[in-house]
């Protein structure tokens, strides 16, 4: 009887422990931007093509500790393959990866004075003055 | 095990000492062991700079508060083993001896560091110099860029300066061997580019097609460079012109390319054999005009076609090359295909390449020999790569694809082994 409690309460968190938390791509409201296609992210986080739904520059931030989570849901690479996709663009000098954030905060506080700015945030990371404009399932 | 890779370096060499005095200027006189000692001391900076550095998540090192100056950097460590003793094996022209049967650092080992300067997100500038067994012999650094970049908007980017020869595909990154999975891009392919940077300037144009992306490239410039047909005759280019351009077209994990390119140069051939034709008595002869008939680089056009297929852990890439020259209807025909699939950090491939020249002069040197790679990559971290690769190469007539090259050797299997470790900073 035991067992099939133990087995049902395993069973029970296993189905409401969620197996990653989403990834979201944020903005600040005031860019306008309302949401963003998976290939634009691609385009603005990979280096191809820097521009905003606005027609604005996109800056985008990587945010350390959350980007080998992040571009193993964007391009399904991991971090030293993206490391080696940088190196041939930036000793090219074709063009340079997103600026590094090391803290949550960081980011927060380069989208909040820059409308152009592009972040990632763990979906458990609430924030009520960004807007979320793609989420990434993982 | 590194200080073993050094201890064997070279040992044969001594044997050839006679011949550096080939080729040009007063360094020649002053080689004697430089190469090795060049290559060791390479070595030891590199390796320091390997241990000192955390393992990063990104490479690039901020040298102010506001990141606006950046200093960062790429090498690699290899030893070449060869057992071909008719010939040694380089990994391109510009080189002016090969890996000899036996084990050789110095064809593949390399450093390079870069500066970046961010003005406004629209201007910066970027400088890098890299150290590589180069034209003189050894490792003297030199600038490879030094260039002023503006962007006044998303889809046009502007440059003058100094700037990587992007011929084709990986062309002006070929020495960045942490951006690709072999130890060196296929020789076949890449061994006869003649220039590694114009002096110059290029823009590009970027236009979104959909979710797809054009991209067009135009550049012009002039440069100057010096290849090894032997090691006792290489041509020195002072190229006036070098023009051309590239269409991209970028479409999911797709990306195609064709390229067109012209250089025009005033070639001067050195070393011995120009020496020996301007010594035949009574001819009155003129080297460059006796070579230059011969190979006519004064006027190179180069036609590319490139696709690279990216997706997830799946590589594929693909190129073909036709260069032309001026006399004799010569070409210059190459091309290679590689898949590389990563598996966590392991990273196996396999390539095959293949270069054919073409002319319809008696004399003439051809090349033509293809080779099939199998190797691998090692992530050991975010900012380290391992690698092996195994290179069978079939050489139906070496041309000046290998140095010092036995009178009676027409060409036959080669084996050619490397390990390497390639790091960015």
């Amino acid at each position: 009887m035991n067992r099939v409690r133990l087995f049902l309460l395993v069973s029970m968190l296993l189905v409401a422990v969620p197996a990653g938390a989403d990834i979201l791509v944020v903005v600040n409201p005031d860019s306008g931007i309302r949401t963003l296609s998976r290939s634009d992210a691609i385009n603005i986080f990979m280096g191809r093509y820097r521009k905003l739904p606005n027609g604005g520059l996109a800056l985008p931030v990587d945010l350390v500790s959350l980007k080998p989570r992040f571009y193993r849901a964007l391009v399904d690479k991991n971090l030293a393959a993206i490391n080696s996709y940088w190196a041939r663009l930036v000793f090219s000098g074709e063009a340079s990866p997103p600026q590094q954030s090391q803290s949550a905060a960081d980011v927060h506080h380069l989208l909040a004075h820059n409308p152009n700015v592009l972040g990632y945030v763990d979906s458990e990371t609430a924030w009520d003055d960004l807007r979320v404009v793609l989420t990434l399932d993982e | 095990m590194k200080r073993l890779w050094f201890a064997r370096l070279s040992p044969r060499r001594r044997r050839r000492t006679r011949q550096r005095s080939v080729g040009s200027g007063p360094a020649g006189s002053a080689r004697g062991e430089n190469p090795r000692l060049g290559l060791t001391a390479l070595g030891l900076v590199s390796w320091a700079l390997c241990l000192a550095a955390p393992i990063p998540s990104a490479f690039g090192h901020p040298l102010d508060d506001e990141t606006r100056l950046r200093f960062s950097g790429f090498g690699t460590l290899a030893a070449v083993h060869s057992d071909q003793a008719n010939a040694d094996f380089v990994r391109d022209i510009s080189q002016r001896e090969g890996a000899g049967d036996g084990w050789s650092g110095k064809t593949d080992s390399l450093l390079g560091a870069q500066l970046g300067y961010r003005f406004t997100d629209e201007l910066d500038v970027v400088v890098q110099g890299l150290s590589r067994y180069q034209e003189s012999g050894h490792f003297e650094p030199e600038l490879s860029w030094a260039f002023v970049r503006y962007r006044p908007d998303p889809a046009v980017q502007l440059r003058a300066g100094r700037l990587g020869w992007d011929v084709y595909q990986l062309a002006d990154s070929r020495y960045v061997g942490y951006a690709y999975n072999w130890v060196r891009p296929p020789v076949d392919h890449f061994g006869t580019l003649q220039l590694v940077h114009i002096d110059g300037a290029d823009v590009t144009f970027k236009q979104p097609v959909g979710s797809d992306l054009v991209r067009l490239k135009l550049y012009a410039g002039r440069s100057d460079s010096e290849i090894y047909l032997t090691e006792g005759l290489s041509a020195e280019f002072d190229v006036d012109q070098v023009y051309g351009g590239n269409l991209d077209y970028e479409t999911g994990p797709w990306r195609f390319r064709v390229s067109y390119t012209q250089i025009h140069s005033d070639v001067d051939y050195r070393g011995p054999v120009a020496d020996a034709i301007e010594r035949v008595p009574f001819a009155n002869l003129d080297p460059n005009n006796v070579l230059g008939d011969v190979f006519g680089f004064d006027r190179i056009t180069l036609f590319s076609l490139g696709a690279l297929y990216d997706r997830g852990p799946l590589t594929v890439q693909a190129m073909v090359n036709r260069s032309k020259v001026t006399r004799y209807e010569g070409q210059i025909d190459s091309g290679f295909v590689s898949v590389g699939y990563r598996v966590q950090r392991v990273t196996p491939f396999v390539m095959m390449s293949k270069v054919k020249t073409t002319s319809t002069h008696p004399d003439g040197s051809d090349i033509d020999q293809q080779t099939y790679s199998l190797g691998a990559r090692y992530d050991v971290a975010a900012n380290l790569a391992l690698k092996a690769q195994l290179d069978r190469i079939d050489t139906r007539s070496p041309g000046f694809l290998w140095r010092d090259t036995d009178s009676d050797w027409r060409g036959g299997w080669s084996s050619v082994f490397t390990l390497g470790l390639d790091f960015i900073f």
